[in-house]
This record gives C-alpha cells, structure tokens and sequence, in this order.
C-alpha cells in the first residue's frame, strides 16, 4: 500500500474498506489543519518528504502496531504537497477486536509517524511568511545518530 | 590519499542554507560525522539545525560514528514535523 498520497485524503473510503468479522472497534483519526499555530494565523501547510524512506517507514510502524496490539487491520496515508485549512494531513485507522487495542494502536502509529518519519510540515502565515515545523517530540530513542531531541508542542 | 566528494540530498529547512543537494570533500576515512563537521564550516548558520538531524543511507539510519566506506550519496534528515 503507498502511505504517502499528493491527492486529497478520502478517509470515508478508506474506512469503508476496513470491515472485518472480528473487529468490533474501528477508529479512524485524521489530523486536519489548523488555522492558527502557536498565536499566529495559518493560511495553509505544505508537506514534503523522503518518499521512498516515509513510505517504507511507516509500512514499517503499521506491521510492528499490527502485531503489538493484536489488530485485524491498520492503515495510515499522509499528504503531501498543499494542503488547505481543515484539510487531511493524515489519516490512521485501526481495527481490533476491543476498542482499547484500536485505541491505544493508533496513537501509537500517529505518534511514531510525527517524530520518527521523514516528512516536514511548512506552515504558511497571513502575514506572508512561512516556517519549517519543528514538533518532533521524539517519544522514543530510536536512534544513536546524535539526534538532538527537541521537545516542542503538540500540532 | 586524495579526499572523495560526498554527494549529500538536503531536505526542508536545510535547502535554506544547502539547496537541494550539495557535497563535501572527505578523507577516505572519513565518518559521517565529519561529513557534517565540513557542512558547518561550509556555512556555519546552519549548524544548529546539522547538529538536530539524522543521516540516512539506501533509506536506513545510519550512526554518526559510522565510516562512509564505499558510500557516496547520503540523506541529511531534519527533524520530522509530520502529521
């Protein structure tokens, strides 16, 4: 499956094919935009990432959570390019046989494909200027790079 | 021995002070430490956000200490801000 999508988010259709007999708890979350961030107005987003390493990435996470939490099924589709205020970014859904595993796995999913996978949010502003998203709230120590964790608020 | 040029692919707010890709001449020896090492003296602005990032290589981490060996192109990662 591709992960990454520079098309609108059709999260609906996504959801209608996770059905599965032994799923009695879906949830889907989807990260929208914002039309503020942190006091300041935001006009739009654009998204840029390392295609092939994201995708191979968050395949990655989706395979791991399906294991840890026992799911039926798992997907997460991030968008790229432009993207307008209360528009998709991402999307993850979950299915389990209980809602605390659905639950509990897709914020698991979410939170490693914001700090760990290489996607970067630009933020545009009413007053014309822009800025790199830097939210990596690096949850986890996943790597001995001397990556220096920067510990920002929540988008 | 002579020094090798490493090809480096920028990405985000690194294409500020790199474009989308630049290159360094490294020892033959050389860890990819100090392929960043050469990109803050390259321009030293930069280095707050070289000092934040990962490096990756055929789409894997790899570790800073690591040799290049017989690498040749390698991914600089800023921080990810997805989602």
């Amino acid at each position: 499956m591709k992960h990454l999508q520079h098309t609108d988010i059709n999260y609906s259709e996504l959801f209608d094919e996770f059905r599965h007999p032994n799923s009695g708890a879906v949830v889907l979350f989807s990260g929208e935009v914002r039309d503020n961030n942190k006091g300041r107005e935001v006009t739009h987003l654009e998204y840029e990432a390392y295609e092939p390493m994201a995708n191979k990435m968050i395949a990655g996470i989706l395979e791991e959570a399906k294991s840890r939490f026992k799911l039926n099924q798992a997907a997460c589709v991030h968008r790229l390019g432009k993207v307008e205020i209360s528009g998709c970014a991402v999307v993850v859904i979950t299915g389990a046989g209980h809602r605390k595993e659905a639950y509990d796995a897709n914020r698991y999913i979410i939170d490693r494909v914001k700090n760990d996978v290489p996607i970067w949010k630009h933020e545009f502003f009413t007053d014309g200027t822009s800025e790199w998203g830097q939210n990596c709230d690096c949850m986890t120590d996943a790597n001995e790079t001397g990556h220096k964790h920067h510990h920002h608020e929540e988008a | 021995m002579d020094k090798k040029t490493i090809k480096i692919v920028c990405f985000a707010g690194l294409q500020k002070y790199f474009g989308a890709e630049t290159s360094v001449a490294v020892e033959p020896e050389a860890t990819y430490s100090d392929v960043v090492t050469e990109l803050v003296t390259a321009n030293p602005e930069a280095e707050e956000v070289l000092n934040s990032c990962r490096i990756a290589v055929k789409e894997e981490f790899v570790s800073l200490s690591d040799k290049l060996e017989s690498v040749d192109t390698l991914f600089l990662i800023p921080p990810s801000s997805g989602g």
